[in-house]
């Protein structure tokens, strides 16, 4: 009779033991979605790749801040950045009169050959999930304002990485342009900072 | 033949008209390619205007004097010791020597380019008087259906043909007057001679190469605002004085927002219409579009004539005196 609370111990440790066993990988391999604000820090930037016929190369922009002029930085803007789960829509209007971009939910409109261009997300709400230190999802609705015109920017497949622990994150994708006086060329951005969730 | 009986021959020879009619826009795609036409007439229709091609050239002269002032910059700049300045110049603002040397070959592709534009105003304006391209293809569709429906209603009802015949002659008179109405033998070649003028502009490789020129400009205006302008300074030039030194300096960095909006517009319309370019290109050539009315139209007028049955003829073709349905009643 001593052995009984014994063994219904050990066949209760077996039972969660196997539920942890079972649980575990599960939980290592579901992708959780990551809601909030991706805040746009220092080191992100964005850049242009000009097809062959254009000349090749990455496109310079003599305005950029950086030593090479071929990457364009960027800062959060009064959102702190890039936001999933909602939109952050261009304001209207969306231009000055000099065709300056007053987008500046997602970054601060910053220039670009000498005009600013902003950043909005219009139709589609980003998501993005993180699996096993992953980024992954989808950006898109993910448009550059600049020179009063408007070039989708998105992907439907952004990848990256996420640091749970210090919830740093760095965010990839690349955009061919399709139309318009850039027509051809293929947008390259780099987002980093922190995740803050909402 | 029974008297009254239109001929055989000619109502077949009107219904494989009608049909052939029909069948032309298919087998030119028009439907498809002719509203392309429009998309590309209506997307260049901010731009062609004398003011605003007057404008694109003004922007070129105004980097092009830009570019000129370099040397003067050059020998400003490194006075002390003037030989070899232009040597040291290009070390010292490599941004805007590149430009400078780009330049070269960007201003005469770019003046001609707006050049051709400019000759061929008259040639746009005279198509964009056309009615709209996507029309086009029901200016065939309609008279081939009507000329089907006409022929269709005689069959079945054998008296109505002389009222049917008449109608024909009319629908073909008005295919022959169509043209004349709509301008048409002077615009369409005049269209022509637009797309064949721009046939070595609205290529992808062209736009491409435009947009080349895009970055180099942009290299260039940066060089000015952000190097040579403040070298200027620092070397003792206020504004007033860079401004009438160097105008052509000045005047790039003043005009750059304005270049910018008014040039970026023009290359996105140009490499969104080299796809609508290539779908008109492809239809027949513009110069024979009036014919496309005027020998149908006379072929349904013949044939309606030739088809009036023998008892509504006199001697020697001559309208009956005794026919009770004389088929030129009504027709001009």
């Amino acid at each position: 009779m001593t052995n009984q609370p014994l063994r219904r111990l050990g066949v209760s440790l077996a039972v969660v033991a196997s539920f942890a066993i079972a649980a575990a990988p599960a939980a290592a391999s579901s992708a959780k979605k990551l809601k909030g604000t991706f805040e746009i820090a220092t080191g992100s930037y964005f850049r242009m790749a000009q097809p062959a016929a254009a000349g090749g190369g990455y496109f310079s922009n003599p305005y950029s801040t950086d030593t090479d002029k071929t990457y364009t930085l960027v800062s959060g803007g009064q959102n702190g950045g890039l936001e999933t789960g909602k939109l952050q829509a261009a304001p209207t209007p969306g231009f000055d009169a000099h065709g300056n971009s007053l987008a500046n939910l997602i970054i601060t409109p910053t220039s670009f050959t000498g005009i600013n261009f902003g950043l909005a997300t219009v139709g589609t709400a980003p998501t993005i999930s993180v699996k096993n230190g992953k980024l992954s999802g989808q950006l898109s609705g993910f448009t550059a304002e600049w020179n009063n015109q408007t070039f989708p920017q998105g992907s439907s497949t952004v990848t990256g990485t996420y640091n749970a622990k210090t919830h740093k994150y760095v965010l990839t994708w690349s955009s061919l342009i399709s139309g318009g006086p850039f027509n051809g060329f293929t947008g390259d951005w780099h987002l980093q900072g922190k995740f803050k969730a909402s | 033949m029974r008297a009254g009986t239109p001929k055989r021959w000619a109502i077949i020879a009107l219904a494989v008209l009608g049909l052939g009619l029909i069948a032309a826009p298919f087998a030119f795609d028009m439907f498809a390619r002719a509203p392309r036409g429009a998309q590309m007439i209506e997307a260049f229709r901010p731009f062609m205007t004398a003011a605003r091609l007057d404008g694109f050239h003004a922007d070129m002269d105004t980097i092009e004097a830009a570019a000129k002032d370099g040397p003067k910059v050059a020998t400003s700049l490194f006075a002390t010791a003037p030989r070899g300045a232009a040597t040291r110049f290009a070390t010292a603002f490599p941004g805007f020597a590149r430009f400078e040397r780009r330049w070269r070959r960007i201003y005469p592709d770019m003046t001609g380019m707006i050049d051709t534009i400019q000759h061929n105003l008259g040639n746009y304006e005279a198509v964009a008087a056309l009615p709209s391209f996507t029309l086009f293809p029901w200016f065939f569709v309609v008279p081939g259906v009507l000329i089907l429906v006409l022929v269709g209603v005689g069959l079945a009802r054998a008296a109505a043909w002389r009222g049917l015949l008449v109608a024909l002659v009319a629908l073909g008179v008005g295919l022959v007057l169509a043209p004349v109405v709509f301008q048409m033998f002077s615009r369409a070649p005049d269209g022509g001679r637009m797309m064949a003028a721009f046939k070595p502009i609205e290529t992808r490789a062209r736009v491409a190469r435009i947009q080349g020129y895009f970055s180099d400009i942009a290299d260039g205006q940066g060089a000015v605002q952000l190097e040579l302008i403040p070298a200027l300074r620092r070397a003792g030039a206020d504004a007033s004085v860079i401004s009438s030194n160097y105008p052509g300096l000045s005047g790039f960095d003043a005009d750059w927002i304005h270049i910018l909006n008014d040039m970026t517009p023009l290359l996105g319309t140009m490499s969104n219409n080299v796809v609508n370019y290539d779908a008109v290109a492809a239809l027949p050539p513009f110069a024979l579009f009036p014919w496309f009315f005027v020998l149908p139209g006379l072929l349904v007028g013949g044939f309606a004539l030739a088809a009036r049955p023998p008892r509504l003829r006199g001697r020697h073709g001559a309208p009956s005196a005794d026919a009770p349905y004389p088929l030129t009643e009504g027709v001009t």
